[in-house]
């Protein structure tokens, strides 16, 4: 007969109450190890999904998120026969906003007013208005090579440049939407999921030119602007050589309008290739600066995702403990509510094994049933997050692991509790 | 002669130095099968503290102890707690049933614990719970019984182990004078019926007539008397 059991079925509403308590702090635990995944998997998803072995950006720079990289675009060819290279896919990848009124699903408007709510003594007027632009990532790359967007969750990819965009799905954009971006609308073919920048803006996949047009290219007025300066610097040489002046202004000029610029290559390597070898050969050109995938990843999740990392796991841990101080305050004053039962059970002469068994194993039937119901509401609520959050089985398994071994910590004061009640204490007239 | 419990110049006390008090001060005391005690005295009297020391729970501080013929404290060390899991029964002044198991359970539980298990535990459960006249109680919880239903099925408990020896502190108190009465019947009938020795510790002198034999503690020792009704032993066992 299983004493722990017995008492649990009893005083049911007392343990399952209990378990509910903590399932909502373990699922609280899991959620935050849910978001410091979506921390990590935002960081790293362009870097991942892109599938380069190395990244080659301009020389000094942590490009081409953590830092502005720039250079020519024809440098891909250069690196392209280099022998291991498999291929070489010159990347136009930055930071664009768009205008577009914001169109806020209910839970959404909730979660912004209740920020508003929460921020009122910590904000100034107008800290907390809705912006108007929302920010993304836009990438562009030749269609057919790396770097394009990967698994299409609905529409199609871009075969040519053809005024298209691939967008993510969290943006809220539609299939056949059309978007404002630089000087042209673009529509949209094509949507992919969960691509986002370090910073958690969606990704926007273009092809390579138009994403150099949305980019690169100057305003228009700018540019007139240029135009008749160059031509005034030229209209001296007008007079001596008139042809070659023209010429010299058109040439002039048609740099100053360049867009022909690119912010990474994206570099595949036969396989067995050393990396290293590869990237010491790339090294030598003067200009450029050379990562491995996993060097990129590390520029963006510790470069710039370092702190909230770093605060998120601390915040965790506090909470781990936090819940093993529930469970063990639980757990003793269960205790406390069968001194008198101790008292019986030791004096018809139950072994203390069978008697502190009962207590570690109500804490751990506490710590597990908590845990699996925690780790069920946390999957139920990832997907109303507004970032990214994703905890996996394999957390809910080592949330077992932990909340057993923390139940058994937490549990040791109710048996030292249960040890000191005193068989003498039942008769006694 | 045999005897189920034998004790020899207990010495029990409490505290040190100024502390100190002298509970009991060389007591004697020796009982036979099938007898039924009434230990009685006024409080502070000590009647406590000998219940806990022949109920194993607390050792003396000098003194001998038989049980069944065997020396407990002869230096030799003792499962204590085996020693009351298999040899003593005991019963309370409230039944002390554990709350979250049936009254079958509660029966089952000694039995258990001495490693009497399955169909022959829930035979024997039930046979018990027949004998005590509550086995139509036996899947209800301790809350759910009167008064007098708990204490048969406290009584039922301190039977499963079937020992030679039953230990019981007030049983009568917290029953109207009805029910408490035919406790004490039934311990009675226990102790002719099946052998068994009871010592039970009473304030009520209503229980006198049913006893076969009353021991008051005065001043730390034993002061024997014999009830009009028929004793089985033939002479006083209590040495002076
Ligand atoms: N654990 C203890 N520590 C100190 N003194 C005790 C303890 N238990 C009992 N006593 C003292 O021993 C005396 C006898 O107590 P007890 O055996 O409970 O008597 P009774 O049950 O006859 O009232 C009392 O004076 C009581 O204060
Ligand atoms: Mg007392």
């Amino acid at each position: 007969m299983n004493l722990a059991l017995k008492d649990i079925n009893y005083h049911r509403f007392k343990f399952f109450s209990s378990v509910a308590g903590v399932s909502q702090l373990l699922m609280v635990v899991l959620a935050i190890g849910g978001i410091i995944r979506g921390v990590i998997y935002d960081s790293a998803i362009i870097i991942t999904e892109t599938g380069a072995d190395l990244w080659v950006v301009e020389k000094g720079t942590l490009g081409p998120f953590a830092e502005l990289s720039r250079m020519p675009e024809d440098y891909y060819h250069a690196i392209e026969v280099i022998p291991g290279v498999v291929e070489a896919s010159p990347l136009v990848m930055a930071w664009e906003h768009v205008v577009r009124p914001p169109r806020p699903t209910p839970l959404m408007k909730f979660m912004y007013r209740n920020a508003v709510l929460g921020t009122k003594t910590m904000v100034e007027p107008g800290w907390m208005d809705v912006p108007m632009e929302q920010r993304f990532v836009v990438i562009g790359s030749k269609p057919g090579r790396i770097g394009g967007p990967p698994r299409i969750i609905a529409g199609r990819g871009i075969e040519a440049d053809n005024y298209e965009i691939v967008a993510d799905a969290k943006a809220g954009f539609q299939l056949g939407e059309r978007v404002r971006l630089g000087y042209h609308d673009y529509t949209v073919v094509g949507l992919t999921n969960n691509m986002v920048g370090l910073t958690a803006d969606p990704v926007i996949y273009t092809t390579l030119k138009e994403a150099q047009q949305i980019l690169f290219r100057p305003d228009p007025d700018l540019l007139r602007d240029r135009r008749r300066r160059f031509q005034q610097q030229f209209a001296q040489a007008a007079t001596i050589a008139p042809r070659l002046a023209d010429g010299l202004a058109y040439q002039a000029s048609t740099v100053a309008e360049d867009t022909h610029f690119i912010n990474a290559i994206a570099v595949k390597l036969e396989p067995g290739t050393s990396p290293d070898a590869v990237a010491q050969e790339i090294g030598r050109w003067k200009r450029l600066e050379v990562y491995t995938a996993p060097q990129q990843v590390n520029l963006q999740l510790m470069g710039s995702n370092r702190l909230i990392l770093l605060q998120l796991s601390l915040f965790r841990v506090v909470l781990v403990l936090i819940a093993g101080i529930i469970i063990g305050l639980i757990i003793y004053t269960f205790t406390l509510d069968k001194v008198k039962e101790i008292a019986v059970l030791k004096l018809l002469g139950t072994p203390g094994r069978r008697i502190y068994g009962m207590i570690f194993q109500q804490a751990i039937l506490m710590g597990v049933l908590g845990t699996l119901l925690g780790g069920a509401l946390e999957l139920a609520i990832e997907p109303f997050f507004p970032r990214r959050v994703e905890a996996t089985y394999g957390d809910i398994g080592q949330m077992l692991v932990a909340m057993t071994v923390v139940a058994v910590l937490a549990s040791v004061l109710a048996v030292r509790r249960a040890m000191k009640v005193d068989a003498q204490s039942v008769l006694g007239t | 002669m045999e005897y189920v419990v034998q004790a020899e110049k207990l010495v029990k006390t409490y505290g040190e130095g100024h502390n100190r008090v002298e509970v009991l001060k060389g007591l004697d005391l020796a009982v036979r099968p099938g007898e039924l005690f009434a230990i009685m005295g006024p409080s502070g009297s000590g009647k406590t503290t000998l219940l806990n020391i022949l109920g194993l729970v607390i050792e003396p501080t000098e003194g001998r102890l038989r049980l069944g013929g065997e020396d407990i404290y002869n230096g030799k060390r003792r499962d204590l707690q085996r020693l009351r899991r298999e040899r003593i029964g005991f019963i309370f002044q409230f039944a002390n049933l554990i709350p979250f198991l049936t009254a079958r359970e509660n029966v089952l539980l000694p039995l258990e614990l001495i490693g009497v298990r399955g169909r022959q535990a829930v035979q024997k459960g039930m046979e018990l719970l027949d004998y005590l006249e509550v086995a139509d109680r036996a899947e209800h919880l301790p809350e759910q019984l009167s008064g007098g239903e708990r204490q048969r099925v406290a009584i039922a408990r301190a039977l499963a182990n079937e020992p030679r020896v039953i230990l019981a502190d007030e049983p009568t108190a917290s029953l109207d004078s009805e029910r408490g009465l035919s406790v004490m019947r039934l311990l009675r009938k226990l102790s002719s019926e099946r052998g068994t020795a009871i010592l039970v510790v009473t304030h009520d002198t209503r229980m006198i007539g049913e006893v076969d034999r009353v021991i008051r503690l005065i001043d730390g020792q034993v002061v024997d008397e014999v009830t009009e009704s028929t004793a089985p032993s033939e002479q006083p066992v209590i040495q002076h």
